[in-house]
């Protein structure tokens, strides 16, 4: 069965695919913080950030496609802000062009980060810069067994499919979408059960031991630096 | 009286829902476990490395299992789950199969050669390793689930169900691949084409007991015994 990975371009390797994990977490999430902190309505500061995050698109050798329709997703929730702009007091057309801008491109930068870093690569990036250990085990299993329950749902909804013919009426319809979900939750119950007696028979013992292949080397450095100079002299400018 | 691998006495256990599973037996060289589904196989195997714990005496490599450490016992006996999903639940290949030697404490230099030891063991090209175990086919993640049992090194292995979902030629590399392993064997399953070409013993399984323990070949023949219990002669 075929997955949408959310990391399914991280593996190539690109100036940005090599550097490690928490140079990416601080360095694209400080350019999205100074994006949507950047004071006053300052035009050539937002066009000097997308064309920025032009250029890592393009370094990053992730298709042009995937990033573009993915940010698109956003879209909805900047029309929403749009619609309401009117009743707040200053509404223009202008604005909401900035907004628009600010949100597109942080969430370009956000799919950046994760099409250009393996989910554990991120994980452990994430662990390193003291995120707590409990999420970071939940977000690992959960990245490992999405998969397994959706080809599980997959399953259930092709039994499901061959043995009945068009629609029933919504009641009956609810009610085996209760007992599929009810089902699911038995299933996914029995196997976390199984999946920890697995982790028993290779002695865990309540420490999840973990290993660090990946460097921070001068490219991380030069990575941060670069974006850290972008981001004060924008503020300087900015704040002219 | 010769020192067997595994020893089991009057052993008993009951899940929390109340079936009852398990029995007799001593398990040592190349044992099959056969019997059908519900049989108690998959129970008596968590019962070897001290998982799940009944009455009655389990003796491994000579020493009852309560008296030593766990861990200890957990090296020893290596369980390889019948749904490698169950079994691989790390976020890569690499930290699945180091899993086992880091809760060990094996010193953590000494990892990487081990990992690339046991992928190539169980025939597994090492550009494997950086892989998410959900990008991989069942064949090769049956074969990475062994690959982190393997490299704990254990003197039992115990396979549950090992050929279930493989096509033709990946249980026939399966079967090869376990037959050139050293350690001791203990199998369950129904596969009893693959019992014939791994295991010269045969202990017969059913409804928690241990009906008939003998020579495989003289076992799988008995075509009245078999059918009695749920199989058929091969």
């Amino acid at each position: 069965m075929r997955h949408n990975f959310i990391d399914r371009y991280a593996n190539l390797d690109s100036p940005l695919h090599v550097l490690e994990a928490r140079t990416k977490i601080l360095g694209y999430l400080s350019l999205i913080a100074a994006l949507l902190l950047m004071p006053g309505r300052n035009d050539v500061v937002l066009l000097v950030y997308a064309f920025v995050a032009a250029i890592l698109v393009g370094a990053s050798q992730v298709p042009l496609g995937y990033i573009v329709g993915r940010s698109l997703v956003i879209l909805p929730f900047v029309l929403l802000a749009g619609i309401a702009a009117p009743w707040t007091n200053s509404f223009d057309g202008a604005r909401f062009m900035a907004l628009a801008t600010r949100s597109f491109l942080s969430v370009t930068i956000l799919l950046l980060m994760t099409s250009t870093t393996p989910f554990p690569e991120l994980l452990r990036g994430l662990q390193k810069l003291g995120c707590p250990r409990i999420l970071i085990l939940n977000l690992g299993f959960l990245y490992r067994y999405l998969f397994v329950l959706t080809e599980e749902v997959l399953r259930m909804r092709q039994a499901r499919d061959c043995r009945r013919a068009g629609r029933a009426p919504p009641r009956v319809e609810l009610k085996l979408l209760g007992s599929m979900l009810g089902s699911l939750v038995l299933r996914s119950f029995e196997r976390a059960e199984r999946m920890y007696q697995a982790m028993l028979s290779r002695g865990y013992a309540g420490e999840f031991p973990v290993l660090a292949p990946r460097r921070f080397t001068w490219r991380d450095l030069t990575f941060l630096a670069g974006i850290a100079l972008l981001i004060v002299s924008s503020f300087r400018y900015a704040g002219r | 009286m010769t020192e067997y691998a595994i020893r089991i006495t009057r052993l008993s256990y009951s899940y929390p829902d109340g079936t009852k599973a398990l029995e007799d037996v001593d398990l040592d060289e190349r044992v099959a476990l056969v019997g059908p589904s519900g049989a108690g196989k998959s129970t008596l195997l968590l019962h070897l490395n001290g998982v799940l714990s009944g009455k009655g005496m389990i003796r491994v490599m000579g020493k009852p299992l309560g008296d030593t450490a766990l861990r200890e016992i957990r090296r020893h006996v290596g369980l390889v789950f019948q749904n490698p999903d169950d079994q691989l639940f790390c976020p890569t290949v690499f930290e699945d199969v180091a899993f086992g030697p880091l809760n060990l404490s094996i010193s953590p230099q000494e990892i990487p050669h081990r990992v690339e030891r046991a992928l190539r063991d169980v025939g597994l090209d090492q550009s494997i390793r950086n892989r998410p175990s959900h990008h991989l086919s069942h064949g090769e993640r049956k074969r990475v689930a062994l690959a982190s049992v393997l490299i704990m090194e254990p003197d039992i292995l115990a396979l549950d169900e090992p050929s279930s979902n493989l096509d033709p030629r990946n249980r026939r590399h399966f079967i090869e691949l376990v037959a050139s392993l050293p350690s001791t064997l203990v199998l369950a399953t129904h596969d009893l084409g693959m019992v014939m070409a791994l295991c010269p013993r045969t202990a017969l399984m059913d409804r928690g007991k241990i009906w008939a323990d003998g020579e495989t070949r003289r076992i799988l023949a008995d075509a009245r015994l078999m059918e009695e219990h749920g199989l058929e002669v091969p």
